[in-house]
């Protein structure tokens, strides 16, 4: 009798067992059958840009980039009483995305009239939980100098080819939370003539910058360069921007604070001609808008 | 006596464990779209790697939604979609955890109610979803349509753009499920 009672209770907690075991078995099945393939961290930064150079980011295939690059500044000297600003400089872009790894990139800037292209290539994506650890992209501008006896130039040239001035960019990221990504940028220039002997025709130049999320549109970015062989003949400074970044939407805003009223890598690099400050003259204030149309 | 009961329990065991492993079936590649219709822009998406289980024996169903999986016809939507809205790198998946109310195993056309949990954004909503579901020789073709409440799920929406993202989105479903192997 007592075996009896006994056998009919293991059979129930049996029962119980196994029905409790059926009702966790989807979730289990769930848990075996779910993906664990690598995803691509994602936005490592919000734009093709940090401030003033480029970010790892390119866009996906068949989509343009439209940019409209602004700097006003006031000169220490003159006192005209100019609305907000008394000089201004732009920059109008465009960026395509010949395939998801590959753009191709035109720009024309009022300073100087520079004309750039660019070619920018993803090498390498960070992964999320693979491999990858960094995102590696490289960038590739030739640049023309339209004007050649700007305060600001330090190119005597007469022909096309004289006038032009090459930029390569190994661009090297990592978003290491959620909020914090960190580039550096191992840069090489070569201008292809310079007026003064002691000016260098090769430069490089280490250039860093970083983003950091403050809220789930807005991400605050500072960027800045190293120049170990600067041009001797003007006095430069290493170009500096912070400011930030807002995205709505199909539209990208960049505000920022910077040294230099130049668009361009050969020139805000090596021919920043100002000091970081908040003076006249000194201080430029940004404003880039970026649009974007998929095709 | 003894002997005999021995037999009967491991041949209730045994048939208990067949029975589950025969009437569980799975759908690898479920089809989830969603739709955020405005007057100023109509927002659609796809995942099309939707793993989803299903118990005949008791109807039990749990759905499982990789957020980095949905595809939009805008890219730069894709990185939006993930970083400023889901946050999927925070609430990778969606997940239903449900039971077809009154689920006939047998029957080739049916429509019942899925009674569930919907948890999104780690926000758990108690959810009820009309369903047809079509039974052929191999598989269970399960369909539906179901309303998200971004609000329910904390999906935030800058002012300035909150005549882009509809305040309900309209999420439209399609399984195949075919019998479960290990």
């Amino acid at each position: 009798m007592r075996i009896k009672h006994l056998i009919a209770v293991s059979f129930l907690c049996l029962g119980v067992v196994s029905s409790s075991l059926a009702q966790d078995s989807l979730l289990d099945i769930l848990k075996k059958e779910s993906s664990k393939e690598p995803q691509y961290t994602i936005a490592t930064f919000q734009a093709t840009r940090i401030q003033l150079s480029h970010s790892v980011q390119t866009r996906k295939k068949n989509t343009l980039e439209i940019s409209a690059m602004t700097r006003y500044w006031n000169t220490p000297s003159e006192t005209n009483n100019a609305f907000v600003a008394e000089r201004m400089s732009a920059r109008f872009g465009l960026e395509y995305g010949i395939t998801d790894r590959f753009t191709f990139g035109a720009g024309f800037s009022t300073i100087n009239s520079i004309t750039d292209v660019f070619m920018k290539y993803r090498l390498m994506r960070q992964q999320d939980n693979g491999g990858n650890k960094l995102s590696i992209t490289l960038l590739q501008t030739v640049s023309h100098n339209g004007k050649n006896s700007s305060f600001y130039n330090v190119v005597n040239s007469e022909s096309f080819s004289e006038k032009l001035s090459f930029v390569s960019q190994l661009l090297i990221a990592r978003k290491f939370d959620r909020n914090f990504s960190l580039q550096i940028m191992p840069t090489f220039i070569k201008r292809n003539t310079i007026i003064w002997p002691s000016d260098d025709q090769n430069h490089f130049a280490l250039g860093f910058g970083a983003r950091y999320k403050v809220g789930r549109h807005v991400a605050i970015a500072a960027e800045s360069y190293y120049i170990s062989n600067p041009i001797e003949s003007i006095n430069t400074f290493s170009p500096f921007s912070l400011g930030v970044n807002w995205e709505l939407s199909d539209l990208m805003l960049q505000f920022k604070m910077t040294n230099t009223p130049n668009f361009v890598e050969e020139a805000f690099i090596t021919r920043t001609r100002r000091n970081f400050n908040f003076k006249d003259g000194n201080f430029f204030f940004g404003f880039h808008a970026t649009y974007f149309i998929q095709f | 006596m003894n002997k005999k009961l021995l037999l009967l329990f491991l041949i209730t065991v045994c048939s208990s464990f067949s029975k589950k492993v025969d009437n569980t079936y799975i759908d690898r590649q479920g089809k989830i779209t969603f739709f955020s219709y405005t007057p100023v822009e109509n927002i659609q998406a796809t995942n099309t790697s939707v793993l989803s289980v299903l118990n005949a024996d008791n109807g039990e169903i749990a759905v499982e939604v990789l957020m980095r999986a949905f595809e939009f016809k805008k890219t730069l939507m894709y990185e939006h979609f993930n970083e400023s809205y889901i946050e999927s790198d925070l609430y990778p998946k969606a997940i239903l955890q449900g039971e077809i109310v009154d689920f006939d195993s047998k029957a080739q056309n049916q429509t019942k109610i899925v009674k569930g949990n919907f948890t999104l954004r780690g926000i758990t909503k108690p959810v009820e979803i009309k369903v047809n579901i079509v039974k052929t020789n191999n598989y269970y073709l399960i369909n539906g349509e179901l309303e998200v409440e971004i609000n329910d799920h904390d999906i935030r929406v800058p002012k300035i753009l909150s005549a882009n993202i509809a305040k309900k989105i309209q999420v439209s479903f399609n399984f195949q499920y075919e019998s479960y192997e290990n």
